[in-house]
């Protein structure tokens, strides 16, 4: 435990020179920034800035595009997870994802959040209950689900979708977590639940979000890196950003002068 | 398992994500890619048979090219043969230029009209209608043609008996299914702001349906018609039954005319010598691939350019692409100049009054919507006159006893049974590879240039002529292969004749699942394939269910590709894949041509039964989507 506690806040995945191209369009402009373990950062920006792509670099994701090309180098564990040498599939069990639109399979509760460690061949019905009941716990949805795992997901409401979601990526036990503008299709009170979520989160998780939203951003990272055409223009300390911005461009954007 | 879990431990100190050989995974994948690229094995054997064939034939003594391509006699058997191909081909021309003539019309008026002026409820209603046009075998087409069309051509014009118009009426119908809904696609698909554009310059309805409409989606009709033409020329049983097999150089309609399927029919069914007259049957059908595969082609294009907009992402075919839009231009021009000479040809008033205005709109909408009354008619008619004269013949006994030279004891029971054998044969052939196919193409595939040849040649394949399949199986199957006239070469025809079906099917059925099921399943750290095995075959069963019913119902009506193999009589069923068969389509075709009136009874009662059996296969598809959508719960 002290171990982790010393590893706390210091550089935990270094990104370098990151380029993506789409095609012939060039999505990220030769980003560098560094990700603080166990904490929150956010990815600001106006739409098609990038940094929904940048995103889907920690996890390769972007493989799953046609045309999208990555250089660079994301150093985590001493590993470069660019490279091609690395297999994406075992990489996801470490860095999970949360998705725009709460995307639950059309199964029951229960299997959603089994359905991660199944593929990784935990067959036992014990363990899975265990682990399913801490995923919900985890994800502060267990007191609103707990007692009908076997409906189907499909039946829940937006936001109780989402946070299944997010157990769904808790029970594979990743290290970071990855969410894509997770509360765009919710609304203000779901909201509020997902951001008392990831405030708990960042205690055991290093989690990245990307964000339409500067007040979330606001509330809810501890750094945060303002994107614009592709390129990362200010990194730095939320508090720093939001009050004391060193560019004009972020200053700009944070007061609204465009959007 | 837990061997596994050693080695990735052992490989987890040095580094967690280091890439495996994914055994399993890379041969599902390695297994898919196979049964996809079974495309490409059949196409080069369909290429190989045509050419053997057409090789063995150009250095027969008996046989010289210049004639083959100019001569105007086409006398296949007796002492002095020849084999000049232009009585085919003006018999080809003569019947699917004539149902063309007659279909095109009525299909894109039909299509106007559904697509512009049909309320919703007339569309649920006509729609499911054109799909039963198109869902009827075309054997069933061609006993009416003979045995119903015929006789008023004869009666009232005094044509032969076998004869080029009966066969062009009732093919004018066979082809308005292809042509109605893709010009149906094209229209609807015009973007509405053009529409509201021109009604806000105070255009009526019916101007802006076609002075608006109708130009803008003018690629996609053409690209109808272009198919419906395809269609039409690759067409075997009507024009086999109805038009006759004598190759007359003529384009009157009331003679008896042979077109380039109905030779090979004609070989087909025996009643050629063996010898050079059977191997021509191959040139003609290399002849009439080569026809088809350029018409598909140029359709193709047409649509593709339909697809991707006016801006073409590869500058290669850019140079390929604007002579085809030239084509189109020209053709454009040609159509409205004939057009509007039809139209000067009718009195039109100087003066363009609102009211007359009206008054052109109310006519040009009963006339489109007349092409659509005379559809439905035409299937009401053929139905009625198809069961009030088969249905006398059904009992039980027609059901359980074997086909025999006497009328009053035949019956269908091995036929019953052949096609039974036969369907399920395909289906345990064909589902498999065909999903597979499908799987690989909409799951794994890359875009790379392999990906797209392989898509193109499954295009292709689907239009490749029913008949071309029955020289390929004769060929390979039957004696390359040496399966003999066999159950297993007759499903191996058909299945191949359905594949292409089978995984447009299951590609729309994989399609509509929704994007960010995969993507959860990636993101906890799923292989493509368990996403596949696990969050999109199980959503998208009833739809592949569906499309693989529908393409059986498709493989138990042809009668063209089994031509060559299938069995005329049998005293036992068969009792293993083996063994000779006897199917439903092939036996109506016998029954049809049988001297003794008596068969066309029979004949008649076997098409209801046929009939029967696709409305069953139909109802079980129709109700599997039915209950998907229902529990359907995302």
């Amino acid at each position: 435990m002290s171990d982790e506690l010393k590893k706390q806040n210091n550089e935990f995945i270094k990104m370098k020179n990151v380029n993506v191209y789409y095609s012939n369009n060039q999505a990220i402009k030769n980003v560098s920034m560094d990700i603080k373990e166990k904490s929150v950062t956010a990815f600001i920006g106006p739409s098609g800035c990038g940094k929904s792509t940048l995103l889907r670099c920690f996890n390769r994701m972007n493989d799953e595009i046609v045309g999208c090309r990555t250089e660079g180098s994301i150093i985590w564990n001493n590993v470069d997870i660019l490279n091609k040498n690395i297999d994406p599939v075992p990489l996801r069990r470490k860095v999970g994802m949360v998705f725009q639109k709460p995307n639950p399979f059309p199964k029951s509760v229960y299997d959603n959040i089994a359905y991660g460690p199944r593929i990784q061949g935990i067959r036992e019905e014990d363990k899975l209950d265990i682990i399913v009941e801490k995923s919900l716990k985890d994800s502060a949805l267990w007191k609103e689900v707990g007692d009908r795992l076997d409906s189907s997901a499909m039946d829940l409401s937006g936001g109780q979708q989402q946070r299944l979601c997010i157990a769904r990526t808790l029970a594979i036990e990743p290290e970071v977590i990855l969410m894509d503008e997770p509360c765009s299709a919710l609304d203000p009170i779901a909201t509020g639940k997902i951001e008392d979520l990831i405030d708990q989160l960042k205690k055991k998780y290093t989690v990245i979000i990307v964000t339409h939203n500067m007040q979330q951003a606001a509330r809810v990272s501890k750094y945060t890196g303002f994107f614009y055409l592709g390129e990362l223009v200010e990194y730095g300390k939320t508090k720093q950003i939001f009050e004391n911005p060193q560019e004009e461009l972020t200053e700009n954007y944070m007061t609204g002068r465009f959007g | 398992m837990i061997k596994k879990k050693k080695i990735s431990k052992s490989a987890n100190e040095r580094n967690p994500f280091f890439l495996k050989f994914n055994f399993k995974e890379k041969s599902i994948v390695l297994l898919l890619f196979s049964s996809a690229s079974i495309a490409i094995v059949v196409s080069i054997a369909i290429i190989y048979t045509l050419l053997e064939g057409s090789y063995s034939f150009f250095t027969d003594p008996a046989v010289n090219f210049f004639d083959f391509i100019f001569g105007t006699r086409w006398i296949p058997s007796g002492n002095n043969p020849s084999f000049g191909i232009l009585p085919l081909l003006s018999g080809t021309i003569l019947i699917a230029g004539g149902a063309l003539l007659i279909g095109a019309p009525i299909g894109i008026g039909s299509a106007l009209y559904l697509s512009q002026f049909a309320s919703k409820r007339i569309r649920s209603i006509v729609k499911p209608i054109i799909e039963v046009l198109a869902g009827i075998p075309s054997i069933v087409y061609g006993f009416f043609a003979l045995i119903i069309i015929s006789p008023i051509f004869r009666d009232l014009f005094g044509a032969s008996y076998f004869n080029a118009a009966s066969a062009i009426v009732v093919m004018s119908i066979m082809v308005l299914p292809i042509i109605v809904s893709i010009s149906d696609d094209s229209m609807k698909a015009v973007p509405n702001h053009l529409k509201e554009s021109s009604l806000a310059l105070g255009a009526t309805k019916w101007e802006t349906s076609t002075k608006v409409v109708m130009p803008a989606a003018s690629s996609g009709i053409i690209a109808s018609i272009l198919l419906g033409l395809a269609r039409a020329l690759g067409e075997t049983m009507v024009v086999t039954l109805a038009a006759g097999s004598v190759a007359n150089l003529t384009f009157n309609p009331l003679n008896e005319v042979q077109t380039m399927t109905a030779y090979i029919a004609q070989v087909a069914t025996g009643d050629i010598p063996p010898g050079v007259a059977v191997s021509a049957a191959f040139a003609v059908g290399l002849v009439l691939f080569l026809i088809t595969y350029a018409i598909n082609t140029i359709a193709s294009k047409v649509v593709i350019r339909i697809k991707s907009g006016s801006k073409s992402k590869i500058k290669k075919r850019k140079r390929d692409k604007k002579i085809i839009y030239n084509f189109i231009l020209i053709f454009n021009k040609v159509l409205t100049s004939l057009f509007k000479k039809f139209l000067s040809t009718i009195k039109i008033r100087k003066k363009l009054t609102l009211e007359i205005r009206y008054r052109k709109q109310r006519r040009g909408k009963i006339i489109v919507s007349l092409c659509l009354i005379f559809a439905i008619i035409f299937l009401i008619y053929l139905l009625t006159n198809i069961i009030t004269k088969g249905i006398d013949g059904l009992s039980i006994q027609f059901l359980t006893s074997f086909p025999s030279y006497k009328p009053d004891l035949a019956g269908i029971f091995p036929v019953l049974i052949g096609s039974i054998y036969l369907m399920l044969l395909t289906m345990l052939f064909a589902a498999p590879l065909g999903v597979g196919a499908a799987i690989y193409l909409n799951e794994f595939a890359r875009d790379s240039r392999y990906t797209r040849f392989l898509r193109r040649i499954i295009q292709n394949l689907a239009g490749v002529p029913s008949i071309v399949f029955g020289l390929m199986g004769l060929t390979i199957f039957v004696r390359v292969l040496n399966f003999g006239p066999s159950l297993l070469s007759g499903s191996l025809i058909l299945t191949i004749m359905v594949l292409p079906i089978v995984v447009v099917a299951t590609e729309e059925a994989l399609k509509s699942i929704p994007k960010s099921f995969r993507d959860g399943a990636l993101g906890i750290g799923s292989t493509r394939w368990q996403t596949v095995r696990h969050h999109v075959l199980p959503n998208a069963t009833p739809g592949i269910m569906t499309g693989i019913i529908l393409s059986l119902s498709r493989a138990i009506g042809e009668t063209a590709p089994i031509l060559f193999i299938g069995a005329v009589f049998a005293k036992t069923i068969p009792s293993s894949i083996f063994d000779g068969f006897l199917a439903l389509p092939l036996t109506i075709f016998y029954w049809t041509r049988h001297p003794k009136l008596e068969f066309q009874t029979l004949a008649a009662s076997t098409i209801i039964i046929v009939l029967l059996i696709l409305f069953i296969m139909n109802i079980t598809a129709i109700i599997i989507r039915q209950r998907a959508q229902s529990r359907r719960n995302w």
